[in-house]
């Protein structure tokens, strides 16, 4: 009898011996080579990590040729020389039998999952052949590419550009698109926010210590902990990062913008916000002020079950902290189609206490070019942009160029999930052709169905992955990718307050017959006869590029890893602009208060932050002021279906890593205890959950962490195609209860439903 | 002066991510099935809005008194001078009596090797090269704190004497050497 914890972590021995078997069943899987000793490029190797989003620095070392341990790499201060769970597996990957290293061609019918090995030319050959053929008959915009966002995307994209095909899609639009296309009409570009030094942290369900993104994460603790900040949170789960709140609340679903709303009108109404701030760097306040006189703490509490005196309470204690307190703008996923007015109310928050640019506010980042300007001297190289000159425009329109109202999200990533319209029903075009790289809409796109329905229908799918995912199990060709371990990749910026850069760099030789996507797409290149657009042979002439051949710079990112310049400055903060000005003799003049805030400004239609968008009005009429409007997320006799991330999984591609699936490869459903006993379910109990298009069977985990009208699960689990042997069949597939949903202005994927739970 | 090696683990800063479980079987090559260190999240306890989870570190607690050692009839499971619960591999005949006598449950014979194994603050392959265990070198919260308490200076000595800590199981006088900051809202 064992007892389901809240995560059954401990396994029993013998827990997943059954899978080696299976794996040799897998063509051109690792487990069909000969197992080598793995050599190490050297000692410990700095590179970065590809487990997850926000690619750590990471350092890696081999031990006794047959074992990677991987720890954070300390050059990097934010990041503290540490790793998470995912980071620390990362061989795990390498090594996994299941993993793919040969091209695979399908030879049954699209996801009956009958594969045959074929060598990288027919590969490749079958690939030009099938875009070519689509291009004649259909025109190039018929194909789409998709990636995950990172080092593949440029490369697929080049290719997607130099074919001809406007239609390049990141995974945007199913996770952080929101508050990227939501600060993009605020302040004009992506804003971070600075928790490390925060004293006061609003946060509406940015789970931090399960969605890790280090230094993020690191930073909140040490505010939390080393600095007596306080945290709040608002979010329908217990979480871990409510546990760890001094105040939690637990939220009803969707309604985080009433929430926002009402500490804004408080901050109005009791004269707490910054009216000098305002004056001069914000647009459009009038028009928001008279929007928010209506949301009262009382009408927020009526939508939202946050007690009314609680939110008058946290927005005096907020901005008795300002400008070192912030609201946390939050990171994935779209609760509800107000989306964009959810992540537009919390920026909101942080505008009027004025903390743009101050320590423990948000801050806009300060790449290397401008930072130079600021400090009149060259403190950090600025890199070399390797291009191509005279790459044609694509002719046609993207298909998510249907509506205006969603015009910033072309060019951020596109909206995704409009693939699956121009497929089935040909809006605004017929497509015929997908290659993807990286990315799995079968898990994280909504209405897993209609992604099947989608790929069944296409000419021709092509899909580079590491393991034959759920998407690939449908795919005409399979190309293997190196795991990052394995690659040598561009320098990346990683600038924060002050430049940085790090690379990737491979730390074992390859194993099997894999290659890096930035080489698979280039030999895909000349094989459709788009050589002209290949000027360059491999990683290293790109790298040199990069670093306008000052070889000496590149050896030392190479050796260091990860090499930051300058000091961090804020514009705004005059403690730190003392000390910019100090280091640089011939820095930027001071203004007469001290700081750089005459030169804050923003790339928006006005020149300011507009609080209030003449741009989006026009885009999207009635979405100019922010506003609240009621949506409705379920029928009365159903539970709110939320997800959310837990800290050894990264969405829809960890799961089947043997030492990530051995710690968690199930996802319960937590159910409220009273919900439970309505339903005669108790702790463990098989349960079935029924949305409007789908039905998925689980198990229940009966705990008082989650609202009674609410039930949850962390996602990525549950997948339907029998070669991911260790993730299959096992716990809920989120996917495939949410229906497909679009939220307006910001182009998002909806992840929040109704369901019934039954008992099984 | 001999060394005192200890653990703290600050149930307040952990956040039950498993880093320290992955990076210790990496570094020490555990196989699977088996762990030498995991945090177990247990809870949430309390009634609504006050709940708290709990952040278990399991893993060997290095007792002063240690049931194991007493227990092995060979000599294989000994305390080293370090104050670490150590295993003679060549020594051990797999009689399990130390992995019955654990009152931590923390024992267990590697499928491998067969000889019982357990945490043992990663003193053969990073201590060996002085670098600090595993665990700790990923905690991305910085949650654990090692070293010589026997060392006035060192931030675990410092630590213990700023810091209520408790350890598990007190009662049974294995005077453990792993102590634990409890949480601020769950407490002892």
């Amino acid at each position: 009898m064992i007892e389901l914890n809240r995560r059954t972590f401990l396994k029993g021995a013998g827990a997943s011996g059954a899978t080696c078997a299976l794996a040799s069943l897998l063509p051109g899987s690792l487990a069909a080579l000969e197992s080598k000793q793995l050599k190490g490029m050297g000692k410990d190797i700095a590179s970065i990590c590809e487990m997850c989003s926000t690619r750590c620095p990471i350092s890696a070392r081999v031990i006794e040729g047959k074992n990677v341990f991987i720890s954070g790499n300390k050059a990097a201060k934010s990041f503290g020389g540490k790793v998470c769970a995912r980071g620390g597996a990362g061989h795990s990957l390498l090594y996994d039998p299941q993993r793919i290293v040969k091209p695979l061609k399908r030879v049954g019918e699209r996801g009956e999952g009958k594969w045959a090995e074929i060598s990288w030319d027919e590969a490749y050959q079958l690939i030009a052949d099938n875009l070519n053929k689509i291009k004649q008959a259909h025109g190039p915009e018929a194909v789409a590419f998709s990636s995950k966002s990172g080092s593949q995307e440029k490369h697929l994209f080049h290719l997607a550009t130099a074919f001809g095909s406007p239609n390049t899609f990141t995974h945007a639009s199913t996770c952080p698109g929101g508050y990227e296309i939501a600060a993009k009409a605020m302040f004009g570009t992506k804003v971070k926010r600075d928790l490390s030094n925060s004293k006061y942290i609003i946060n509406f369900g940015h789970n931090l210590y399960e969605g890790i993104n280090m230094s993020e994460t690191r930073g909140m603790m040490a505010a939390q902990m080393d600095k007596g900040a306080k945290l709040v949170v608002f979010e329908p789960r217990f979480s871990i990062v409510a546990d760890k709140a001094d105040e939690w609340y637990a939220i009803r679903p969707g309604t985080d913008v009433a929430v926002a709303l009402a500490l804004c009108h408080v901050l109005i109404e009791d004269n707490l916000y910054d009216k000098a701030f305002i004056e001069r760097y914000v647009e459009g306040f009038d028009a928001f002020a008279a929007e928010v006189k209506a949301y009262t703490p009382e009408w927020a509490e009526t939508v939202s079950d946050v007690p009314a005196k609680d939110i008058r309470r946290i927005a005096h204690e907020f901005a008795a902290k300002a400008p070192h307190a912030v609201v946390d703008f939050g990171h994935r996923a779209t609760f509800t189609t107000e989306e964009f007015e959810m992540r537009r109310a919390l920026y909101a928050a942080n505008i009027l206490i004025g903390n743009i640019e101050r320590k423990g506010g948000i801050y806009l980042g300060q790449k290397p070019g401008d930072y130079n300007k600021l400090a009149g001297e060259s403190v950090a190289p600025v890199l070399g942009k390797p291009g191509v000159k005279d790459m044609p425009k694509p002719a046609a329109k993207r298909i998510d160029q249907v509506e205006e109202q969603y015009a910033m999200m072309w060019s951020s990533g596109g909206i995704y999930q409009t693939i699956l319209d121009a497929t089935l029903s040909a809006v605004p075009y017929q497509l015929h052709g997908w290659v993807m790289s990286r990315t799995n809409p079968m898990q994280t796109m909504t209405d897993r169905a209609r992604v099947v329905e989608a790929l069944k229908k296409l000419d021709f799918v092509a899909v580079c992955d590491v393991y034959i995912s759920e998407t690939a199990a449908y795919a005409d060709v399979i190309l293997p990718e190196s795991t990052y371990l394995e690659r040598d990749e561009e320098i990346a910026d990683k600038s924060g307050k002050n430049p940085a850069y790090y690379v990737r760099q491979r730390v074992v030789e390859t194993l099997g017959d894999t290659k890096p996507s930035w080489q698979i797409f280039k030999d895909i290149g000349h094989k459709l006869g788009l050589s002209e657009f290949y000027p360059w042979d491999n990683m290293e002439t790109l790298q040199l590029l990069q670093v306008n051949r000052d070889t000496d710079l590149l050896r030392r990112i190479k050796d260091e890893g990860f090499v930051s310049f300058g000091k961090p400055i804020m514009l705004r903060e005059p403690k730190m602009v003392a000390e910019f000005t100090k280091a640089y003799a011939n820095a930027k003049p001071v203004d007469e208060d001290g700081t750089y805030g005459s030169l804050l400004s923003f790339k928006t239609p006005s020149g300011k932050i507009e609080l209030t968008s003449a741009k989006v009005e026009a885009m999207a009429p009635g979405r100019g002021v922010i506003k609240f409007r009621e949506v409705h997320l379920k029928k009365a006799d159903e539970l709110y279906f939320i997800q959310g991330k837990v800290a050894v999984h990264t969405n829809g591609a960890t799961h089947n890593i043997p030492m990530l699936a051995n710690l968690m490869s199930d996802n319960a459903i937590w159910v409220h205890p009273v919900t439970a006993g309505k339903l005669g379910i108790s702790n463990g109990d098989p349960i079935r959950l029924t949305s409007s298009v789908g039905s998925e069977e689980g198990h229940a985990l009966v705990t008082p962490g989650i609202r009674p009208d609410t039930v949850f699960a962390y996602m990525g689990f549950g997948s339907k195609n029998k070669e991911l042997v260790r993730a299959t069949g096992k716990g809920i597939h989120c996917g495939n209860l949410l229906p497909h949903q679009t939220a307006p202005v910001c182009g998002m994927n909806i992840h929040t439903t109704g369901v019934t739970l039954a008992k099984r | 002066m001999t060394k005192r090696y200890v653990m703290v683990h600050d149930e307040n800063k952990c956040i039950g991510c498993q880093a320290c479980n992955v990076a210790c079987r990496s570094e020490n090559g555990v196989p699977e099935g088996v762990t030498r260190l995991q945090v177990r999240v247990e809870g949430p306890f309390g009634e609504m809005p006050h709940l708290h989870f709990k952040y278990h570190r399991v893993s060997c607690q290095q007792c002063e008194d240690a049931p194991c050692v007493k227990v092995c009839p060979t000599g294989a499971a000994y305390v080293g001078e370090d104050g670490i619960v150590s295993i003679h591999g060549d020594k051990c005949v797999g009689c399990m009596y130390c992995v019955a006598a654990c009152p931590y449950k923390v024992r267990f014979m590697n499928p491998e090797t067969k000889v019982a194994d357990k945490c043992n603050f990663c003193k053969d392959t990073r201590l060996a090269r002085g670098e600090e265990p595993a665990c700790v070198t990923v905690c991305p919260t910085d949650a654990l704190v090692f070293g010589d308490a026997n060392d006035p200076q060192s931030d675990v000595a410092k630590l213990l004497n700023t810091k209520i800590t408790y350890q598990d199981k007190t009662h049974l006088g294995t005077k453990p050497r792993v102590y634990r900051v409890p949480t601020k809202r769950g407490g002892i």
